[in-house]
């Protein structure tokens, strides 16, 4: 009996001590899956039963100065497509058919995306708008739904496209003004987790939590739209006209320093960019700011003022030109060769002579002759807000002392050996057409966000000359401008005042390149009030290098048409009828 | 001593149970707890529903906006000068001036273009909805 009891107790240990090991294992298993594993289980779990979206904060538009668009977002729509609802071919082809009827994506580019991915759902089809995003949510496929997106627009095409600039797929700004003021465009972006249902669809009493996206701020600038197609229409006119590689034009507000608007060509195609092809890049840049070039004789203007600013000289002080200055050993010629006997300084500026500007260099002397092209802004960046601007090259005693030489004054008087940017010689003429009084130029004239509006006020940066020297100047550009053929410079009701400028172009040996020109022409409209300071500079036209025939017709339109857009009034023979 | 109330206890239950009216007023309590129980689960079914609403407005509302934006953005490619010029030529056969004439006039610009209304000033409120039955009765008692 005692042996048999014995034997019981030890079978009911056996299974005791199974069962135990049993819910040893159990445990440990449950302590696997709830604790050591718990974040790996809970992330699929959550994957499965929890949705996520981001919500994109509304890109801010860049409007002109009038509050006409120029780049702005649309929103739109991505359709995706989670792998799992697509195992089934004949359901995933029916799907791919249905959203394809709506999008126009072939159907078997949707499938082989979803096919091809390893994430857990995929956009089939981008971009859609209002009306195709209605309709494929109508459709109630499982297992699809849209994401929120958005894409830039521009209504008024190309306008402006080198100074606007573009953004990238994931709507970050990468050159322009979108890269510029991309913190101030870019919005906050939100999120939204939801617990979702088998369809994918959101729980009506599911956990949900929202942060929401902020819209970024529309950024209004100083271009004015019209005056912005006005100088593109006329640039590539010009262009067109002298088989011209490329050029620039500025029109600047001088009394703001407010750039009215700034073309460069060659440009790109906003609407079709290709930034895969890297010979294309370079037409991505302002040439406007980035470009340096020798100004030629349009920089006679600077040495001009500087000697008028000193009292050295009046507009009618003589001068005998005997056709060549001689300096340190170097000659200095006319452009033509001439020998023009007894000049005013006037006519030094109309005839465009070297010899005189080297003259009137010379009389001012190296370190006040510096002093100006300083303080007018030549060889610093404007500080415009624009990145990639150049700052121009000017040699001074005190900058280069182991190579200045005394021609280098000399032929800078003229504009050959210095070279600057096409905004820095618009900034130059705009301080002579504003009294002398030099502005900082400003691209930015408000910032509208929702919490607020931030205004841009003009900066002034110092008197450069007095605002006598500068009428002066003025009244001396503008018979510069009268002894300009009507046939190629003729404004109608108002009196203007500029000069022309044919400059080489220098090539990166440092030599200058044969037979290839810069033609430009600086003007201010109109001279008694001026409401408008525009340089037009063209590269390498191959017909005639003056740019009193390339340049200057150009700026008589604009001037033209853009003084009666900005109603100002003419003089008062041109005026039909005034009211009673 | 002590099993004289429970007695008495026993008789009541008993007569209670005797009593013609108790399938009555069982029937009555089925019913009141039965409602009360339909009550929670018409509420929590209005609330499902609500919330669902909810979502499905909010939904609205971003797809409005969106074809607002669609809108706005509509209309300024209308405007611009590209497709006036075009449609001034081609539909309405308008030529460039040849000649430009300057007149003075004595009237007001117009107004300047209205900005999107999302970057106006917000407005004041005009009025306040009448109060609810809770604030009424908020407002009778001498709170501070």
């Amino acid at each position: 009996m005692v042996q048999r009891r014995r034997s019981g107790n030890w079978r009911l240990w056996v299974i005791v001590g199974a069962i135990a090991v049993a819910a040893l294992v159990m445990t440990g298993r449950l302590v696997q899956l709830q604790i050591v594993d718990h974040e790996q289980y809970a992330s699929q779990a959550r994957l499965t039963h929890m949705g996520q979206e981001t919500l994109s904060g509304r890109r801010g538009a860049l409007l002109d100065r009038n509050g006409y668009p120029l780049a702005a977002s649309e929103d739109t729509y991505d359709v995706m497509v989670e792998r799992r609802a697509w195992q089934d071919p004949a359901v995933a082809a029916q799907a791919a058919a249905a959203i394809s009827a709506v999008t126009g994506v072939a159907p078997e580019q949707m499938l082989d995306t979803v096919a091809q991915t390893q994430v857990f759902e995929v956009a089939v089809a981008r971009g859609l708008n209002y009306e195709q995003a209605t309709q494929v949510r109508k459709l109630g496929l499982r297992g699809a739904r849209l994401l929120c997106s958005s894409r830039r627009v521009y209504p008024e095409g190309n306008l402006a496209a080198p100074l606007l600039g573009f953004v990238g797929q994931d709507n970050v700004g990468l050159t322009g003004l979108e890269a510029d003021l991309d913190d101030i465009l870019d919005g906050t972006k939100g999120s939204v987790t939801y617990e979702r249902d088998g369809l994918g669809d959101q729980l009506a009493l599911g956990h949900r939590h929202e942060v929401p996206s902020q819209p970024g701020a529309d950024v209004v600038l100083t271009i004015d739209r019209y005056l912005q197609r006005l100088v593109e229409k006329e640039l590539d006119e010009a262009i067109q006209k002298h088989q011209a590689s490329g050029g620039s034009i500025i029109v600047i507000q001088p009394k703001t320093g407010e750039i009215l608007a700034m073309a460069s060509r060659p440009s790109f195609d906003l609407t079709k960019l290709d930034l895969s092809d890297e010979s294309k890049l370079a037409l991505f840049r302002n040439r406007a700011i980035t470009d340096q070039y020798e100004p030629g004789s349009v920089f006679k203007l600077v040495t001009t003022a500087a000697a008028l600013d000193l009292g050295l000289v009046s507009p009618d002080t003589w001068w005998h030109d005997e056709g060549v200055v001689r300096v340190s050993g170097w000659s200095i010629y006319n452009w033509d060769y001439s020998a023009n006997g007894d000049q005013t300084v006037t006519q030094i500026l109309s005839k465009s002579l070297n010899t005189g500007a080297a003259w009137l260099a010379q009389q001012v002397g190296p370190e006040r002759f510096y002093q100006y092209v300083d303080r007018f802004g030549f060889g610093r960046p404007t500080d415009i807000g624009l990145s990639g601007e150049a700052t121009g090259r000017v040699r001074t005693p005190e900058n280069d002392p182991d190579n200045w030489r005394p021609v280098d004054m000399a032929t800078n008087s003229f504009g050959q050996g210095i070279t600057v940017t096409p905004l820095q010689m618009a900034m130059a003429l705009a301080t002579i057409a504003n009294d002398g009084l030099a502005m900082k130029p400003h691209i930015v004239r408000e910032i509208r966000s929702p919490s607020g509006r931030q205004a841009v006020e003009p900066e002034p940066l110092g008197q450069v000359i007095s605002p006598q020297t500068a009428r002066t100047l003025r009244q001396m550009m503008g018979v510069v401008v009268d002894g300009i053929p009507t046939y190629l410079l003729d404004v109608q009701g108002y009196r203007v005042g500029g000069k022309t400028g044919t400059a080489n172009i220098v090539t990166e040996g440092g030599g200058y390149k044969p037979d290839a020109y810069i033609s430009s022409f600086v003007g201010i409209a109109p001279l008694e009030e001026p409401a408008l300071a525009i340089l037009v500079k063209i590269d390498e036209p191959k017909d005639v290098p003056w740019g009193t025939v390339v340049a200057a017709p150009g700026f008589g339109r604009i001037v033209q048409a853009a003084l009666a857009y900005m109603k100002v009034p003419p003089q008062e023979p041109a005026l039909v009828s005034k009211p009673q | 001593m002590a099993t004289a109330p429970k007695t008495r206890k026993a008789s009541a239950l008993a007569e209670l149970l005797r009593s013609p009216g108790l399938p009555l007023l069982l029937t009555v309590s089925a019913l009141i707890i039965g409602l009360a129980a339909l009550l929670s689960l018409v509420q929590s079914s209005d609330a499902t529903s609500t919330n669902g609403d909810v979502q499905r407005l909010r939904r609205d509302l971003v797809d409005w906006q969106a074809r607002l934006h669609e809108l706005e953005l509509n209309v300024a490619s209308l405007g611009s000068l590209d497709r006036i010029e075009r449609e001034a030529k081609e539909r309405l056969h308008m030529t460039e001036p040849k000649e430009t004439r300057y007149i003075t006039v004595d009237v007001p610009a117009p107004e300047g273009r209205k900005l999107p209304s999302r970057f106006l000033p917000p407005q004041t409120e005009q009025g306040r909805s009448a109060p609810s039955l809770w604030e009424r009765l908020f407002g009778w008692l001498p709170l501070p």
